[in-house]
């Protein structure tokens, strides 16, 4: 008789620590979510779009694969009772994936989007399309709503969030009687998503411009100076950068005038103080010259150099690249 | 038996694009047909309009969901291909090739005209006020102004970090105004300017030494990145691509930077971008408003380069005055906007040749904006 007893309680044990490990999605709430997104979180496509943050609360990790999300819970009730088998089209089905094992104390975002499709993190309803004001959290057997997060109409239309104002701490006694205990819920001063909503960081980059300079031209004075003094110290160094180099310049030319002068003084005999390239222009000259018909001219050849606005630039051949074809 | 059929033939039809097609859809296909023709026959910056109106035209095939053919589908193989603009590392490869393809010279030896291209940067700013006063958002409206930047890499980089859900109708207005600028530029220029200011002529740039070039991306890099950190990608990406190019050592590296990477990087960003334009995304009011205020930024960025010369003109003397006709190339469209310059200053003087002093205000404007970028995203992500 007391094996019989021993087995019992060996049973019993471990039927309670399987119930203890399942009801630990009972430890996940609808901690944080946002409805009116135009420019805060954005999903992996960069979209934003609403959101709800789910967190667990427990100290150990709980799968949440087969729990459903869902916006309308009309078909709980059946669903529950097993009349019938048909999940309600607005029951999101949470997917299997690595990712649906929530570590202790951590965060989840799910995007309410109404988009599968974008991955196991986008839901199949969205509350902008919704007539419903909450959001649920059902288990994976459809007979247990985990947490149900009811927001005022007004979120909708404002850019805020709303959720547990200390992360998943619920007054389990008020919410089976489907209550809220005062100060549980409510709006949140900042935006946290997969973080903890009990903060102390202040205001967002956008709302703080918001809010401080509506009109943008503050950031537009403030831009502009950054811009112009990045530009302006490059400015700078090229200007010493064309000192530098005309000071080297002054320097070369001074050197080789003065061993040019030097190199005369040596070479009496070479007294042309023409270079070659000069020698060979007037060379050609005389030779075009004498060469061909003339009519009566001065017959002094001059040699012109270019002019200040010569460059080698100034050619059509450097154009960057064709006219388009107006046709 | 005929029911089979029946039913078979209608299931391939509900699958086919013909059952799925929608007037916006059919839109959306002429606009990238459109595209396709403009780059084709008119050689509008054929280069970038028809991966992106070929691009158009694959985003836009009617299909049902769930096949993971879409860009917006998880898994797709243009999804994977659309990762890229996603997280932002198209744009400083693009970047890369740039810094390989620019000559810096005619900005070194004249180092004023270096500030054209920080006036120019004024019209992403305007645009930035006006598209708040519209009651665009403050992220979304940094993301239109960027269009004034006229740098298509640019626009696709902030516009992913701060407006993704615009990207598609900014990427597309910038490239789209990048092509017109010997439409959009002319009329403002001529407007804004005597004809003896566009008969001056400028001095010609001297000689560049190998030294200077080599050390100006360099210390370029030093000098804005640490004042404007968020501008690194693509900052340090084209100052990077011009120490391999000005080096002479790495010509096999600048060689790719410019050619194959800048190619492959160009198709891929092209087609995407062109693909993210799907219906649903882009044929809404802000699209079209998207497009009003990109082609006011140009107007204002075309316009402040411009009367900031000829402001600056007051200051200086004899030959060292800069002609208006160049203010224009303040917008980095490197380099149609200094081709403008040039056609418009030998409608006046065909002797003047303005191209290579254009050329400095052009790079100068490549700087300025991703400067501008990197302030944008350093005050709103």
């Amino acid at each position: 008789m007391k094996l019989i007893y021993k087995y019992l309680f060996i049973f019993v044990a471990i039927l309670f620590s399987s119930v203890s490990f399942g009801q630990s999605v009972h430890d996940l709430r609808l901690n944080e979510m946002m409805i009116k997104n135009i420019d805060n979180f954005s999903d992996e496509y960069g979209r934003h779009v609403p959101w709800v943050e789910i967190f667990n609360t427990a100290y150990n990790t709980v799968n949440i694969t087969g729990c459903y999300l869902t916006d309308d819970t009309t078909g709980f009730a059946a669903f529950a009772s097993k009349k019938t088998d048909q999940i309600p089209a607005q029951w999101y089905r949470i997917p299997t994936d690595q990712k649906m094992y929530m570590p202790q104390r951590s965060y989840l975002v799910f995007y309410l989007d109404n988009s599968p499709l974008f991955g196991p993190f986008h839901t199949n309803f969205t509350p902008a399309e919704s007539n419903t004001h909450y959001i649920a959290l059902i288990s994976s057997n459809g007979k247990e709503i985990l947490d149900i997060l009811e927001y005022p109409a007004e979120l909708r239309d404002t850019m805020r969030v709303f959720g547990y104002l200390v992360d998943g701490v619920r007054n389990p006694e008020a919410f089976k009687k489907g209550k809220r205990a005062d100060g549980e819920i409510g709006y949140l001063t900042a935006f946290t998503p997969a973080s903890s909503n009990v903060t102390q960081v202040g205001i967002s980059k956008q709302e703080k411009l918001r809010r401080d300079d509506p009109y943008g031209i503050g950031m537009a004075i403030i831009s502009m100076a950054v811009v112009f003094t990045a530009l302006i110290t490059i400015f700078i160094m090229l200007k010493i950068f064309n000192y530098v180099t005309r000071r080297t310049t002054q320097k070369s030319k001074a050197q080789e005038e003065q061993k040019s002068v030097q190199e005369v003084a040596v070479d009496n005999n070479d007294n042309v103080g023409a270079n070659a390239e000069e020698i060979a222009a007037i060379g050609t000259a005389l030779h075009l010259h004498f060469g061909s018909m003339h009519d009566e001219e001065s017959e002094i050849i001059t040699i012109n150099m270019p002019s200040a606005h010569y460059s080698p630039w100034a050619q059509k051949g450097l154009s960057m690249k064709k006219n388009p074809k107006l046709k | 038996m005929i029911e089979f059929f029946k039913e078979g033939l209608l299931q391939f039809l509900s699958y086919s694009g013909f059952g799925n097609c929608t007037w916006g859809h059919i839109i959306m296909i002429v606009i990238g047909l459109v595209f396709i023709a403009l780059g084709i026959i008119k050689e509008y910056e054929p280069l970038l309009l028809v991966p992106i109106g070929f691009g158009i035209v694959i985003g836009n095939i009617p299909f049902t969901d769930g096949l993971q053919v879409g860009v917006y589908e998880s898994g797709s193989v243009l999804n994977y291909l659309y990762f890229g603009v996603v997280k932002g590392f198209y744009p400083p490869l693009i970047f890369l090739g740039i810094g390989a393809m620019t000559d810096f010279s005619a900005l070194i030896s004249n180092p004023k005209l270096i500030l054209i291209g920080a006036a120019a940067q004024f019209g992403i700013f305007a645009a930035y006020i006006t598209a708040l006063l519209l009651g665009f958002s403050p992220m979304e409206a940094g993301a239109i102004g960027i269009i004034g930047g006229a740098d298509g890499p640019t626009a696709i980089f902030i516009s992913s970090k701060l407006a993704p859900s615009m990207m598609g109708a900014i990427a597309v207005s910038a490239y789209s105004y990048m092509a017109l600028v010997p439409v959009i530029q002319p009329p403002i220029m001529r407007a804004l300017t005597t004809p003896q200011e566009r008969l001056i002529r400028m001095r010609p740039p001297r000689a560049v030494s190998h030294r200077e070039k080599v050390l100006f991306p360099l210390l370029c890099i030093l000098l804005t990145a640490f004042l404007v950190p968020t501008g690194l990608p693509l900052l340090g990406m084209l100052f990077f691509g011009n120490l391999l190019k000005e080096s002479g050592v790495t010509k096999r590296l600048a060689n790719t930077a410019s050619g194959p990477i800048v190619d492959i990087v160009t198709i891929l960003i092209g087609l995407t971008v062109g693909c993210s334009t799907q219906a649903t995304n882009f044929l809404r009011p802000a699209s079209v408003l998207i497009f009003v205020l990109g082609a006011f930024s140009f107007v204002i960025a075309t316009a402040s380069g411009v009367l900031f010369v000829k402001f600056f003109n007051l200051f200086l003397k004899g030959d060292n005055k800069i002609n208006p006709l160049i203010g224009n190339a303040g917008v980095s469209a490197v380099p149609d906007a200094a081709r403008v310059s040039l056609v418009e200053g030998q409608k006046y003087d065909k002797t003047n040749f303005l191209l290579m002093h254009a050329m400095g205000p052009n790079v100068a404007g490549v700087i300025g904006s991703a400067v501008a970028a990197g302030i944008l995203l350093s005050f709103l992500y």
